[in-house]
């Protein structure tokens, strides 16, 4: 029998093991980082999507500061 | 019905919306109208939130300014293509309760595959994943409702001949439904790669039909909606 570590690796095998409470948990967690790090709330654009519209309005990020900052410069 | 539905059944670790598959009726409408209200939700882009236009196959899009969710994303469905009625799908629905005792209410796995069997890149591997992630926690002890999932929405050539290969009987019988199968029961695994590529590909330019009368009546409510104003 394939091991589902064999098949896509450790990380998402643990993701699939998991138990559909422990992963409602576990992305809870990952919500409150990215929106702390100022994540956008709308999707992904998707020029694939049958809905996508590229004259639709964006919300702001949460934090109201871009979710992409240049701290720090090298020249280029 | 989407990404948080993914989330639960172990295809993706994080959505940034929801989606919600709704029964199409004006009552319904109602109710579900009362509970936006309560979220402070705003149809963001075409079409307006009628049931005309849920009925044709549209989403509805929305975005919520409540405090407590605000900036959610909220996209409404009532009819996706290859996919049963309402009527069918919430019987089969799967209940999941949460430690705090919220109740989720999941489109059923067999359903969620069917209506992410989409035009979008995207959701091929997530299709793989939920078929995966359900294989891997039953294949000990499967059911015969399981066993007819995975023989016809697996999409992982190593598990579909593994499965073939512990359970020829119900493979021989479901061929017919997907022909495929043939080729996961002879354990060959670079016809088995092509031909679920084939099937792939089939489903997509099927999806990108059903959209063609959906894109333009859109485009046409994006230009009324200009011409308005």
């Amino acid at each position: 029998m394939i091991s589902a570590e064999q098949l896509v690796g450790e990380e998402l095998a643990e993701w699939y093991a998991l138990t559909p409470q422990e992963r409602w948990q576990e992305s809870a967690k990952l919500w409150e980082v990215y929106l702390s790090l100022g994540g956008s709330l709308d999707p992904e654009p998707d020029t694939q999507s049958p809905f996508f519209d590229p004259s639709a309005p964006s919300s702001r990020p949460v934090d109201g500061r871009t979710g992409l900052r240049v701290i720090r410069r090298g020249g280029i | 019905m989407g990404g948080q539905a993914c989330v639960l059944y172990g295809a993706a670790e994080f959505s940034r919306d929801t989606d919600f598959a709704i029964l199409g009726s004006q009552a319904n409408l109602s109710r579900l109208r009362a509970a936006l209200a309560e979220l402070q939700a705003e149809v963001i882009a075409v079409p307006p939130f009628e049931l005309k236009y849920l009925q044709k196959g549209h989403a509805i899009h929305f975005r919520c300014h409540a405090s407590e969710a605000a900036g959610m994303r909220v996209d409404v469905m009532t009819r996706m293509r290859g996919v049963d009625a309402f009527a069918k799908l919430w019987p089969r629905r799967s209940t999941l309760i949460a430690e705090d005792g919220t109740s989720y209410e999941l489109m059923s796995l067999p359903d969620l595959v069917k209506a992410k069997k989409t035009q979008r890149d995207k959701d091929w591997p997530m299709i793989r994943r939920l078929v995966e992630a359900d294989y891997f926690k039953h294949r000990e002890r499967p059911k015969q409702n399981q066993l007819r999932l995975w023989f016809l929405e697996l999409r992982t050539p190593e598990l579909l001949i593994e499965l073939a290969t512990g359970h020829p009987e119900p493979c021989r019988k479901l061929i017919k439904q997907r022909s495929l199968l043939k080729l996961a029961a002879a354990g060959e695994a670079i016809d088995l790669i092509g031909a679920l590529s084939e099937e792939e590909r089939l489903e997509r330019e099927a999806d990108r039909e059903y959209w063609v009368p959906l894109k333009a009546e859109l485009e046409q409510l994006r230009r009324a909606r200009l011409h308005d104003g």
